[in-house]
């Protein structure tokens, strides 16, 4: 297809391609497993990272969104456990949402962003700011959504990606897709390897004990019952094999095994102009951590989460009604957590009004009932106005949770059974302005953040507790300037994201650990006919690493460049070359402190289509 | 005349140099860092390095990472404690595995041990040979050791297995004691090692988790037990146990059982006197007395109380705060149970050792 037409690296804004037309309305509900986020999104940031950048990735979802968006990345060396702050909050107030449903660790509340290869998924959403309201816990930086869309369309596309690169990296996936009118299947598979022990610079060593192996399948499978009934399953598994890396100044010999499971069934049926959906799931996490890798002794974790679903929606005229009912029954086991069940009931209500075609609103309500602590009543409301054809506004305001994990209440020892869930207050707002290939965007943000879950040790005995003894708040900007332009055979786009984000401890006054002020990514690319180069940049402020701003880590620029070649029609397939140099600048760097990154590095990647 | 000048301008230098000599003699200048206090900030785990932090004695100049400062490199990871022979400290790096060898007035670098240590935890030296306690693999309970250190070579020239969790040792002319808090587990001996034949020569029973160990003038060894712990298993808490051992005997000859699930700590000793910190408050009992005091002297605020020291009537506390930012020291009069002074450290100050 138009693969080379399809801009490197730079997002596509999803408001100006979606509307709420009752085509584009059923089709959603068809395609994707998480419509809500298309319809109760009004007044809310949200872009979305297409395929075709997805599949150019290097290893993990981390790579994707480091470069690609505001979020900042405590990336505890190349490939290791990574987690996300988003607009200045904790590694678990990012809520990860795959096909619509919450998949954070009910462990320890966070995703790893690197246990997630994007590579398989058809597109990445961010959604920016509070999303409590439909994503539940932990969706207060925002939340990011994975989905695997179903065609139902005659066609079977084949995708393949080979790559090799320095540090012995490999990778490998592989993307099928078959359809027909009434029958969608697609299946994905991901590998990626390395060695991982690149020189740190300014040093005469190496990377040790950094090697990883993570593999993943992705398989979703659709089918129309009748004109009126569908019935999908989506299936997700990921095996991560990493040893954890060492320091500067301590040396390791650990390694880290995750096996994540996910399984989605879902029933939809649509009469004129109600659907109604029933969906059940169940998800299974487990890591087994071994502090040496050469003993038999080892720590392990895990969690179930059975999951029932009910969603009844209806749309009059411009208004679009749905009400949720969710029941969540989730259990957790481990090393320091005796078997512990929780149950979980929540209802949603959510409205969307198109008032007009300048004029949108909505209006969202949740509460949840849980087993094991109170959960607050959440709102979220958000409204856009179209002002001229060029520029339009958008507001949103909400409240949102996050719940106290299995780690927090019942760790063993220090575990605090008597913890409230974590609120926090936001307000945002939006502008937007568009013309002709030229795009600008610039979003203001506070949050309030209170009763924030702090481990502290006990003065008495000595022993670490969580208590909810924290308050903090985050404001900032997040602003962006895409530009696209085509003269006869050439392309030329360019892109510039801007965060700004203050993250304050109202007791000290002080920023919070790892949450750079600035932010800057930028990315260039140019194509001419089968050519294309693409260049991109990243630049993050310093970091602080002690709460009183003594210590922190350097801020840094790198860069990356990737040089492609388009061969149409080699056996059938169309064939594409390309040759990526890696911080290109060497630049010595550190993201965690004394966890220097990876040097200068090259990769070779080969992606056929056919 | 030139050469009355010569002859002249010898002989005032001759009389400036005799002059420097006689200070000399006097002031003893063997490095920047002798005669004061040292801290010894723990650093962050994994992501950082530990420091040691000086204070002069006349509380004058306060300079934070003296190591890095002096050798322009890190010290290593989690600094668990410092400890003497000679002109040398030796600076356990517990994550690291490492022992700085500096010298002690100067801290310039000598020499790094980075071999035959395993979760190295506190070092002392009887004449030409150090004596440093290992945890080994925290998972495996029958893998501790106490690592025997050639102080000419500064190499690891063998071990002595012991039981788990060796933790605090000190030294008399012949004897090695080492007090067994349990590492992550827990036990309650004090092996005894004779230095001749670098072999255990026996165990002492003590209170549960033995925390910090003293000699007196009679040559006794006063252990202090934190007492059992609430984890895993309530049942299993108890109060500490001060125990008098006769190094003679190796017999325990005084046991006081404190009450309820009381946890003392941070054993220290000035002339005949006892001291100990229990919930922030400081308790002294002399080493005649028969019974535990009732009463502390005072009670001290400190956040996160992290390391302990006492010297001539005064109170060195060092705290760790939040255990994400700068600790402080803190110093008192024990008389007056006054704070006299107070300095910013680094980051989990876990000991204050007196260079003199």
């Amino acid at each position: 297809m138009k693969y080379l037409i399809v801009i490197l690296f730079v997002f596509l804004d999803i408001n100006m391609s979606y509307s709420q037309q009752d085509s584009i309305f059923r089709l959603d509900e068809v395609v994707v497993s998480d419509s809500r986020l298309l319809e109760f999104s009004n007044g809310v940031k949200l872009v979305v990272i297409t395929d075709s950048t997805l599949q150019r990735v290097s290893g993990g979802l981390t790579n994707a969104l480091r470069y690609n968006s505001s979020i900042y990345f405590k990336e505890n060396g190349n490939g290791m456990l990574s987690s996300p702050s988003f607009r200045g909050t904790g590694a678990s107030q990012t809520a990860v949402i795959w096909n619509g449903i919450n998949v954070n660790s009910q462990l320890n509340g966070q995703t790893d962003f690197n246990t997630i290869l994007p590579q398989n998924y058809d597109k990445i959403s961010i959604r920016s700011g509070g999303g409590s309201t439909q994503y539940g816990t932990g969706a207060i930086g925002g939340s990011i959504h994975l989905e695997n869309t179903l065609n139902f369309v005659e066609d079977w596309i084949n995708v393949l990606n080979l790559g090799y690169g320095s540090f012995d990296t490999k990778n490998f996936n592989y993307k099928t897709k078959y359809g027909s009118d009434k029958f969608a299947v697609n299946i994905g598979l991901g590998h990626v390897s390395s060695k991982n022990d690149y020189k740190y610079l300014g040093t005469d060593r190496r990377n040790e004990n950094g090697e990883f192996n993570n593999n993943s399948l992705d398989i979703g499978v659709g089918l129309f019952l009748s004109s009126e009934n569908l019935i999908k399953l989506q299936h997700s598994a990921f095996i991560g094999d990493r040893n954890f890396s060492g320091t500067l100044t301590a040396p390791s010999n650990s390694k880290y095994k995750d096996v994540n499971s996910k399984s989605l069934l879902e029933w939809i049926s649509f009469k004129n102009k109600k659907v109604q959906r029933v969906k059940a799931a169940h998800l299974y996490e487990e890591y087994t951590y071994f502090a040496n890798k050469d003993s038999d002794i080892f720590s392990i974790g895990k969690a179930k989460t059975f999951l029932l679903n009910y969603d009844l929606k209806y749309k009059v005229n411009n208004i679009v009604l749905n009400g949720l009912l969710d029941y969540n029954n989730i259990n957790g086991e481990g090393s320091s957590i005796t078997d512990v069940t929780r149950n979980l009931f929540a209802s949603t209500f959510l409205f969307s009004h198109l008032v007009s075609k300048k004029f949108t609103y909505g209006i969202n309500l949740r509460k949840d009932w849980v087993t094991d602590y109170f959960s607050p009543f959440v709102y979220a409301l958000s409204g856009k106005y179209q002002f001229t054809s060029n520029y339009r506004m958008t507001l949103n305001t909400s409240k949102n949770f996050r719940i106290p994990t299995f780690n927090d209440l019942y760790w063993e020892t220090g575990g605090n059974t008597n913890l409230e869930p974590e609120t926090s207050y936001q307000i945002e707002i939006g502008q937007v302005y568009t013309k002709a290939g030229i795009k600008a965007e610039l979003y203001s943000f506070y949050i309030a953040n209170n009763n924030l879950i702090q481990w502290r040790p006990s003065s008495t005995s000595g022993i670490w507790s969580p208590s909810n003894i924290k308050s903090v708040y985050q404001y900032g900007i997040e602003s962006s300037l895409s530009f696209q332009k085509k003269i006869k055979n050439n392309l030329i786009g360019a892109n510039v994201n801007y965060a700004f984000t203050k993250a304050i401890d109202e007791e000290t006054g002080y920023q919070l650990l790892y949450v750079p002020k600035h932010k800057v990514t930028t990315t260039v690319n140019y194509t001419f006919k089968k050519i294309s180069i693409a260049l991109q940049t990243l630049y993050n402020s310093l970091v602080y690493t002690t709460t009183d701003e003594s210590q922190e880590v350097d801020a840094y620029f790198i860069g990356n460049t990737t040089l492609e070649y388009e061969f149409k029609d080699v056996f059938k397939s169309n064939v594409v070359l390309a040759l990526s140099v890696n911080n290109i600048l060497n630049t010595n760097y550190q993201n965690v402190a004394f966890r220097p990154m990876p040097n200068r590095n090259f990769k070779l990647q080969l992606n056929f289509k056919f | 005349m030139r050469i009355k000048h010569v002859v002249l301008t010898m002989a005032f230098g001759a009389f400036l140099a005799s002059c420097e000599s006689d200070d000399n003699e006097s002031l003893e200048p063997l490095g920047a860092y002798n005669n004061g206090i040292l801290v010894v900030n723990e650093g962050p785990f994994l992501n950082g390095s530990g420091t040691v932090s000086f204070i002069s004695e006349d509380l004058e100049t306060n300079e934070e990472a003296i190591f890095n400062a002096v050798n322009n490199k890190d010290l290593g990871n989690i600094i668990q404690s410092i400890g003497f022979a000679d002109d040398n400290a030796y600076v356990v790096a517990n994550v690291s595995n490492t022992i700085e060898v500096v010298n002690r007035y100067t801290f310039e670098s000598e020499a790094t041990i980075d071999e035959g240590l395993s979760n190295p935890r506190y070092f002392v030296a009887v004449e030409n040979t150090g004596y440093v306690t290992n945890w080994g693999d925290t998972s495996d309970e029958t893998d501790d050791y106490i690592a025997v250190i050639n102080l000419n070579t500064n190499t690891v020239e063998s071990t002595i297995p012991v039981e788990l969790g060796p933790e605090r040792i000190v030294a008399n002319e012949t004897t090695i004691y080492v007090a067994h808090s349990g590492a992550f587990g827990t036990n309650n001996i004090v092996s005894v090692i004779d230095a001749a034949t670098q072999e255990v020569a026996t165990t002492i029973e003590v209170g549960e988790r033995p925390n910090s160990l003293v000699f007196d003038a009679s040559n006794n060894l006063w252990v202090l037990a934190s007492g059992g712990s609430s984890w895993p298993d309530p049942e299993n808490e108890s109060a500490g146990v001060l125990s008098e051992i006769n190094t003679s005997t190796n017999a325990v000859i005084t046991t006081f059982n404190f009450p309820g699930v009381e946890h003392p700590g941070f054993l220290n000793i000035d002339g005949d006197n006892l001291y100990y910190n229990l919930n922030n408050e400081l308790f002294t009992i002399s080493i005649l007395d028969d019974a535990l005091p009732t009463t502390s002297l005072f009670a001290h605020a400190t956040t996160s109380l992290y390391g302990l020291n006492i010297s001539n009537g005064k109170l060195y506390i060092s705290d760790a705060v939040d255990f994400s930012s700068n600790g402080t020291l803190h110093i008192y009069d024990i008389d007056t149970a006054t704070l006299e002074n107070t300095f910013t450290v680094g980051l989990n100050p876990n000991g204050v050792y007196f260079n003199e």
